[in-house]
């Protein structure tokens, strides 16, 4: 007993060692790691320990307080219109193409498994894949400065975002119904107008009214690129080095985005 | 569409269906206004051509591969600054949830308040915007974009985290501060455990975008291939960006594929 007793010690006191041992060659790779980053990103060292007093001099002496007087400007204040307009435009053609697509994206109802299914989650896996102001700028280059680029981006991105969310709730839906109806000989069409687009509606409508948050957040930026909206004069006043302008274009930018977060908030509780 | 069996119906209110449709209507109007300002006022469709020349231009974009082994070392950069970008917000966003969860604040009047806040301005704050920040405090390079995807994604692991917290059994914590522990070990002994694996799991998640927000630093000069990206933009080497898109678009793919798999065994 006593001996079973030892051993059981041994071999606990053996693999706690062990365990320790692969914790400090974790650690060590780790730290070899950190280096080999520094060394590979080119970090200037010397200017990581002197950064945060010319971080606090630059917000507290050049970005505050906001210029906000050059937001009333008409320009900027057309620019911020056309931002808000942008942004429901880009979510409405974005939700009108992804609602049929994420119909075809779920498994569970798609009409064809072996063609539209693959090609329907195709085109929602790339089009979440690629960064959307990439994909502005090579859209200005194709259809030049101006918000119809902006707005197909943001098209591209909803296909990406909301697509994904419908399809997800399109394929948590309960099969009974959709059987029931299969039984009676409905076709597929039928199928998604009585059992499918009733029981996601609800979800649907969140999620169209949330991609809308999110495409308003993305459109703030897209005028950096030149696709529309006030970012240009974000980029504008950047590269003449006039921050407090700027930093009143950044200030609008973040109230936007709140105020559209809270009214999106709002709007879905009421749904629920 | 379902409205046809609706309206059928003697048991809804037809004063609701009229609010329904007037409501859709003016949405609609909405829409096709501001379609109007935006796609035939707001473009310009005679320099844009016919339909040839933009299929035309459509083609310069096509991937040209050879060019491909170039854009590799940019891409293991944007991978090191997500990475890194990802690691710094881990560390920085424990405090502020540890600042802005209800049940372990400190000092509920002040912290909980300065925590909600942090989180919100980080959340609504795009990454461009803080790279714009740091890189015109700290000059080009990638470590002042490694500190906006810091600054980004600080508040959505915060938010998360906070909520975890707040969610946790309230059993451990409050044995061990009848053992009298200080707060500290109380939040890493008696919280840590409880919340580790949905903070593992936001983790992943936060690295996966990371490495989509990070592809884009380098337009305003915060490193990795945005930089190349925004270089061969400005030369019209449209074959070489093409190059670079399907580049990104395929390692971004893989990274959510990779994050869905792990964080699908974790929960």
């Amino acid at each position: 007993m006593a001996a079973i007793t030892q051993q059981v010690y041994v071999d606990y006191r053996e693999a706690e060692r062990r365990a320790s041992l692969i914790k400090f060659v974790a650690a060590l790779l780790f730290i070899a790691f950190f280096f080999w980053s520094i060394d590979v990103l080119n970090i200037p060292i010397e200017r990581v320990f002197s950064m945060f007093g010319r971080l606090g001099h630059m917000i507290t002496e050049r970005l505050l307080p906001p210029d906000m007087a050059f937001v009333g400007e008409t320009r900027v204040m057309d620019s911020i219109i056309e931002t808000i307009q942008m942004s429901i435009l880009g979510a409405t053609i974005g939700t009108l193409i992804t609602m049929p697509l994420a119909w075809l994206a779920a498994w569970n109802v798609t009409p064809s498994r072996r063609f539209l299914y693959p090609m329907a989650r195709a085109i929602i896996v790339v089009t979440r894949g690629m960064p959307t102001l990439m994909w502005a700028m090579v859209l200005v280059a194709i259809f030049g400065f101006g918000p119809f680029a902006g707005m197909l981006a943001l098209v591209k991105e909803t296909i990406g975002f909301a697509g994904k969310l419908m399809a997800e709730s399109v394929e948590a839906i309960d099969m009974k119904r959709v059987e029931a109806l299969r039984a009676t000989g409905a076709n597929e069409f039928d199928v998604l107008f009585f059992a499918v687009i009733p029981q996601v509606w609800a979800n649907w409508v969140g999620i169209i009214i949330y991609n809308w948050d999110a495409q308003l957040r993305n459109s703030t930026i897209l005028g950096f690129v030149g696709a529309g909206g006030m970012g240009l004069y974000l980029r504008e006043q950047i590269s003449i080095l006039e921050y407090h302008t700027a930093m009143a274009i950044i200030v609008v930018i973040i109230g936007l985005v709140v105020i559209s977060e809270t009214v999106s908030h709002h709007l879905r509780r009421r749904l629920y | 569409m379902t409205n046809a069996a609706i309206t059928g119906n003697p048991l809804r209110d037809p004063k609701k269906i009229a609010r329904k449709y007037i409501s859709i209507a003016i949405f609609a109007v909405i829409v096709l206004y501001i379609g109007k300002i935006i796609i035939l006022d707001g473009t310009d469709w005679e320099r844009l051509g016919s339909v040839e020349e933009v299929i035309k231009t459509v083609l310069f974009f096509v991937p040209d591969f050879a060019f491909f082994p170039e854009t590799v070392v940019p891409l293991l950069e944007t991978l090191l600054i997500a990475f890194w970008g990802t690691a710094l917000a881990v560390i920085l966003c424990l405090p502020i949830a540890y600042m802005a969860a209800r049940n372990v604040t400190p000092f509920p009047w002040i912290t909980y308040p300065l925590g909600r806040c942090l989180i919100v301005l980080s959340r609504s704050t795009h990454e461009i915007i803080f790279a714009l920040i740091y890189i015109s405090a700290l000059g080009l390079g990638p470590l002042p974009g490694i500190l906006a995807l810091a600054s980004r994604s600080l508040g959505f692991m915060a938010k998360t985290t906070s909520e975890a917290i707040e969610n946790a059994s309230p059993g451990p914590i409050e044995a061990m501060e009848a053992l009298g522990a200080n707060r500290f070990l109380v939040f890493f002994y008696g919280v840590m455990p409880q919340i580790f694996p949905i903070f593992v799991g936001n983790v992943i998640f936060q690295l996966d975008i990371n490495i989509r927000r990070a592809s884009i630093l380098g337009l305003v000069g915060g490193g990795g291939i945005g930089l190349m990206f925004a270089q061969v933009m400005q030369n019209l080497q449209y074959d070489r960006a093409g190059t670079i898109v399907v580049g990104i678009t395929s390692m971004v793919i893989i990274g959510e594929f990779i994050s869905n798999r792990i964080r699908a065994r974790l929960v």
